[in-house]
């Protein structure tokens, strides 16, 4: 699906890799931890295909996840996907006891999930001079397959906007990935915010 | 004579922010490469004065290329320009022999103050 040139598709990108460098940074401090970071996706897919995406990225694995929309001159939903038991990883360096329990988990994965989003997409429309705004996160699946997170029904459109970026800690087992769908009007808004931004810098 | 200047970073946007962050008043003669393998090959071909280097690339990342070069006796500046800004990234990169760690988006000021601290821009 080309409702992105080459261009935007790339300046995205790198806008995104920016975003993600100021939510590494981010979670780097709360945790204490490096912080491995990799090269952002973005793709736009059909909304059947974003299931596969998913299951690409993650593996054919159990997770967990959690949803946070948010609202600038564009719209979309964050999604922070985490493999199975992601609290008990890192339950200590979050101040928890190791053991921790379901609200427990539940209560990091959702503070994680705030940072990461916040900074991340707050990185992204900083670079493209627009303010950003946020709802609570909130838990969207519990220890599922990770092809099951996602139906196509809840898109809503012909196609959409699928950036990734992937934290890993150097020295636990943890990682997860952050996913910012939007919807296709909203790509075409982003678009031409992102032609401004190559106008200006690149 | 320009001073030879190799930017690698494997988006071209990227590079083209970093080109136009450069003093316009530099002489220098640049090389673009999109990954740390043409990074090396660039490298090892001689006379690469400086080295812009991004961390975050396909293949070869940044600490790889710069592990290589410390291996091969680092005969360049290596500015490390990355949006990767943990603390413990930019002390990495400097104890593995990077004279500065430049963040993302890039500030012309910035830059430009790296250069005169080492004397390669006046």
């Amino acid at each position: 699906m080309n409702i992105l040139t080459a261009d935007q598709e790339e300046g995205l990108q790198e806008i995104a890799n920016i975003g993600m460098g100021q939510a590494g940074a981010s979670i780097a401090t709360i945790l204490d931890e490096f912080v491995v970071l990799s090269i952002p996706n973005v793709v736009v897919l059909k909304p059947g295909e974003i299931s596969r995406q998913i299951v690409n990225i993650v593996g054919d694995e159990i997770v967990s996840a959690v949803r946070q929309a948010f609202h600038s001159t564009f719209r979309g939903e964050a999604i922070v996907i985490y493999h199975y038991h992601p609290g008990e990883n890192i339950a200590d360096l979050m101040g928890y006891d190791p053991s921790v329990d379901t609200i427990e988990e539940y209560e990091i994965i959702l503070d994680i999930t705030n940072i990461l989003v916040g900074a991340c997409l707050g990185g992204i429309a900083a670079q493209l001079g627009a303010d950003i705004g946020f709802s609570a996160p909130s838990i969207m699946a519990e220890r599922v397959p990770a092809n099951r997170l996602f139906s196509a029904e809840e898109v809503g459109t012909s196609c959409a906007l699928f950036i990734e970026v992937n934290f890993a800690l150097e020295s636990r087992n943890f990682s997860c990935h952050l996913l910012a769908l939007l919807p296709e009007q909203e790509v075409q808004i982003l678009a031409r915010a992102v032609d401004q931004f190559i106008e200006k810098f690149g | 004579m320009s001073v030879s200047v190799l930017v690698v970073d494997d988006s071209p946007l990227a590079r083209k922010m970093l080109i136009k962050a450069l003093p316009p008043s530099w002489d220098i003669a640049i090389t673009q490469v999109g990954n740390g393998l043409d990074a090396l090959a660039a490298y090892r071909e001689g006379g690469v004065e400086v080295m812009f280097l991004d961390l975050t690339m396909p293949g070869l990342d940044g600490y790889q290329v710069l592990e290589t070069l410390r291996k091969e006796g680092l005969n360049c500046l290596v500015i490390v320009v990355s949006a990767d800004i943990q603390p413990t990234a930019r002390e990495r990169v400097l104890q593995m022999g990077a004279i500065a760690f430049v963040k993302k988006p890039v500030n012309a000021a910035e830059i430009q103050a790296v250069l005169k601290e080492y004397g390669v821009y006046v």
